[in-house]
């Protein structure tokens, strides 16, 4: 079945319709964006239990962008009626005149020619089996107790599981001269983790699922909540890292990671534009192993990145940035590639109708290989198995990576040995890992459980992944 | 709005509730070296509403909540929807009974902050004009840069008798240092005020264009090894922040930490400085509008106070303090020059410095650190910092030169012994 529009937006289209109309008698350009995002947010651990729809990707609301010959302004609102539009319309005229007062003594205003668009209408909507809401509160409940009490009962030396459950419908309609689009997507993800004490050190492990949809994914996270809870277990008797660099076995979620925060934020082109990526003196050049070929997109892969067209109405691309090792381009949106004199790839996003654009990834993944990772794993002396990657922070002006991981299992001749180490940093410099890599398992995976930001800000959802990897990484 | 919403609850018969109205006005500016790229306004008003279930089993009372937000474009039968199927969402919810937190009906706070006298666009002015003004020498520079000058004020009306509200103003955002020799390079920074502090953003901003020029002509990384690390500025709230989140009444309620008034947390054997955390009211009231005030949350070592929101309160059977987010640490026992003698490893910059309160682990990739080996200080880039603070607790020395931000005010910097880095070569 597909997403229904949000009524709300169809109520206020006519009168967003009315204030473009006076923003063109004003502006050689303006847009609008409308948003309508719900989301519902389930926990339940030995304890408690919530349900809430205060999630961080909750709004609705509306951003106007207008050009007014030279420069950009916007303005961000979350009311509109009839009575309403003069005062909106003043409000953006404030803002477009705001320079005068913000602006101190000798700093500049940076000026843009027109933009050039095409005529285009769209309206379209993502698939989904199980609808949340008519599932019903208590049965999402009910589920979600069920998969906990199976984490709890795997060892009495657990000592909660934590399981959540969120669902995000957003529709977004986008209006300005010649673009007429509207979108309407939900998403779904889900979490088991399990805690266990050692002494006042707590060990955690979880599992993630995530999905274009509904709440078909529901029954899986039931699968997976024991895996977590036996890891947990194991984890009560990790070692400390002995620092070092070792070939390495990443799991898909580690693989993600490492092309999320070492190299995608990298090819992030707003970041060209402030000279502050390297990648930008990298295109047509070998960044990585031949068996390297990267994408992103949202229109690349079905996951929790995926939309039809982005906050600035540019449509969804699949973008090859490294193919077979060459880094082939990065990833923009509208404003980025006007002032490089590129084309856009569809990724200018806002962490909501409040915020500002900036270029963002969507679903960045590597594709498979040929290898199997039991072939991976035989061809080791001593390394780690690399699983649970935690967090990630992206250096793109100077290439440094930083990814936290849960676990290394440890590899000794061959052989998973069962020793395992935690917690683990791993560093480096992004191509030195990106060319180290020398087998990849045939299937991507993608997991889309968790958020992206740029910096600490501007958080929104993506998905990253691809398949088992072999790589010789610094670790800490 | 309020009054629609509570207009909506009475005829749905929902009789505890909470709503929180937030109303915010923000004017931001984006730059690309000294040029204005893009200008932005918001006017916004946003409300939380919470709605309660209360129910009773074999003499033992239970609540329900959910909460969902209600927006300003809502029409009567729409509002009504929402809270309708808010409310039957928290009939499914069964957790232990908890009574909300009056706090009475109260005149709003005003701000008392600098910025409330200037529109928000002369705010970004006088703080853009701090920024660019530190801009004067070639070699290091603003790459780019970003101010939000926010206005909210904040009210919390619930079903208890709760009606409080005040305002809050700041300028906050953040900028990047370039660097072009000897190696091209950037380092990025954040920043938090409350008051004009234009002295201040302008020293951090010397430091930070000063450390960008270290950070571009380091080459290498330190030794693998154990060394004793200093932390200084932001990374030492990093580090306090374990004690803050281990003495949450959600953690001690969840059985995830033992904590509790009158435990020694730091351990007998103390060789460093005793830890000694207070927790300082920066806003009149938390989000469920409880009043704060400061408060000692360790002495000594010793915990002598458990915060917590009222429903965690309740079921510690403690006082409900409030959720707090500024700490303040007394002077540490060593003058920073006097902790740079012997032979240490002062990691200024990490690509992110974190904390893990569950694990007690602390770490990070190093960007800038200065390595004294005894003899000389040498520029280092690169690796990993990779703590534990039960291992380093009891020994962590603190200076007595100071280091005020946003929600920190305490020692400058930390010095912890024998912590494991990644650098060059393998671990010895």
């Amino acid at each position: 079945m597909k997403v229904k529009p949000s009524p709300y937006i169809l109520s206020v289209r006519p009168l967003l319709k009315e204030l473009l109309a006076e923003l063109e008698k004003s502006y050689p350009y303006a847009s609008i964006l409308a948003a309508d995002s719900r989301e519902k947010s389930y926990s339940v651990n030995r304890r408690l239990s919530s349900i809430s729809g205060s999630g961080m990707m909750s709004a609705r609301g509306f951003v106007v962008k207008v050009f007014d010959g030279k420069h950009w302004s916007e303005h961000s609102f979350n009311s509109i009626t009839k009575e309403e539009i003069p005062d909106i319309l003043d409000q953006i005229h404030e803002t477009a005149a705001m320079s005068a007062a913000a602006l101190p003594e000798g700093i500049a205003e940076n000026e843009y020619t027109a933009p050039q668009e095409e005529e285009t209408v769209f309206s379209d909507s993502t698939q989904y089996q199980n609808d949340p809401e008519e599932l019903g509160d208590d049965v999402i409940l009910e589920k979600m107790k069920a998969v906990r009490d199976r984490g709890l009962a795997v060892s009495g030396q657990i000592l909660d599981c934590v399981v959540r459950i969120n669902w995000n419908r957003t529709s977004k309609l986008f209006l300005s001269p010649k673009k007429d689009l509207e979108q309407n997507i939900l998403w779904t993800t889900g979490m088991a983790g399990t805690i266990a004490a050692k002494g006042q050190e707590i060990k955690s492990s979880f599992r993630s699922v995530s999905a274009l949809g509904g709440m078909e994914l529901l029954d899986q996270l039931g699968a997976d909540v024991e895996e977590a809870a036996k890891t947990t277990i194991e984890l009560l008797d990790s070692l400390p890292m002995v620092a070092g660099e070792y070939d390495c076995v990443c799991s898909p979620e580690v693989t993600g990671m490492i092309v999320h925060e070492a190299f995608g934020h990298g090819v992030e082109m707003d970041m060209f534009v402030k000279k502050r990526a390297q990648a930008e003196q990298f295109i047509g050049q070998y960044v990585a192993s031949p068996l390297v070929t990267m994408h992103d997109g949202a229109a690349a892969y079905e996951q929790t990145g995926s939309y039809f067209f982005d906050d600035e109405g540019t449509m969804a691309h699949d973008t090859v940035v490294i193919d077979k090792g060459v880094l082939k381009t990065g990833i923009s949106d509208y404003q980025s590639a006007r002032i490089l004199g590129t084309e856009p790839t569809g990724n200018g996003r806002r962490e909501s109708y409040r915020r500002k654009a900036y270029t963002r990834m969507t679903n960045t993944w590597f594709e498979g290989g040929t290898d199997s990772v039991e072939d991976m794993i035989a061809s080791i002396d001593y390394g780690f198995l690399l699983e649970q990657p935690r967090s990630g922070m992206e250096d793109p002006k100077n290439w440094g990576i930083q990814c936290m991981v849960s676990i290394a299992r440890e590899i000794r001749d061959g052989k998973l040995t069962g020793k395992i180490y935690s917690p683990i940093v791993l560093t480096g410099y992004v191509p030195d890992l990106l060319k180290s890599i020398r087998m990849m398992s045939p299937s991507p995976e993608l997991s889309g459980s968790g958020f992206c930001g740029k910096g600490y800000k501007e958080w929104v959802k993506v998905s990253d992944g691809g398949p088992y990897m072999k790589a010789r990484i610094r670790l800490g | 709005m309020i009054n629609k919403i509570l207009s909506a609850l009475r005829e749905l018969n929902i009789s505890t509730y909470s709503i929180t109205e937030t109303r915010s006005w923000s004017a931001e500016a984006f730059f690309i070296r000294r040029a204005m790229d893009l200008k932005r306004r918001t006017t916004l008003k946003d409300y939380m509403v919470s709605v309660y279930v209360e129910s009773e089993e074999n003499g033992q009372k239970f609540v329900g909540d959910s909460v969902v937000p209600v927006y300003p474009g809502m029409d009567g039968a729409e509002l009504k929807e929402t809270l309708r199927l808010a409310y039957h969402a928290a009939s499914f919810v069964r957790n232990p009974y908890y009574p909300l937190f009056d706090s009475g009906k109260k005149e709003m706070v005003p701000s008392k902050s600098a910025f409330a006298g200037k529109t928000l666009e002369k705010a970004i002015q006088v703080m853009a004009e701090a920024l660019f003004s530190c801009d004067t020498e070639g070699d290091a520079f603003v790459n780019s840069a970003e101010f939000f000058a926010v206005k909210k004020i904040m009210r919390v009306v619930n079903s208890a008798g709760t009606d409080v509200s005040w305002e809050t103003f700041n300028v906050n955002g953040e900028y990047v240092i370039q660097c072009l020799a000897p190696e091209d390079v950037e380092t990025h920074h954040t920043f938090n005020f409350g008051e004009p502090d234009v002295d201040t953003f302008r020293a951090d901003v010397e430091h930070a264009m000063k450390q960008t020029r270290d950070r571009a002509r380091a080459k290498e990384a330190a030794p693998a090894g154990k060394y004793t690390v200093i932390l200084s500025g932001d990374q030492v709230n990093t580090i306090m922040s374990y004690y803050a989140d281990r003495a949450d009444a959600s953690m001690i309620y969840q059985h995830y930490s033992d904590y509790a008034v009158g435990k020694n947390v730091q351990g007998e054997q103390i060789e460093g400085d005793p830890l000694t955390i207070l927790l300082k009211a920066s806003e009149p009231y938390d989000r469920q509008g409880i009043p704060l005030c400061d408060r000692t949350l360790m002495e000594d070592g010793v915990i002598k106070t458990i915060p917590g929101s009222a429903r965690m309160a309740y079921y510690l059977g403690i006082e409900p303090t409030g959720v707090y987010r500024w700490i303040q640490v007394p002077t540490g026992s060593v003058p920073f020059e006097e902790m740079k003698k012997q032979p240490y490893l002062h990691i200024v910059l990490f690509s992110d410095f974190q904390m893990d309160s569950m694990t007690g682990h602390f770490g990070g990739e190093i960007r800038l650190a200065y390595l004294y080996d005894g003899e000389n200080v040498k520029l280092v880039t690169g690796g990993s910092m990779n703590g534990s603070i039960l291992d380093a607790q009891q020994h962590m020395v603190f200076s007595t030169d100071r280091y005020q931000s946003a929600l920190y005010d305490g020692p400058f910097a930390v010095a912890i012994k024998d912590v494991t880095v990644a650098g060059i070569g393998a671990e010895a």
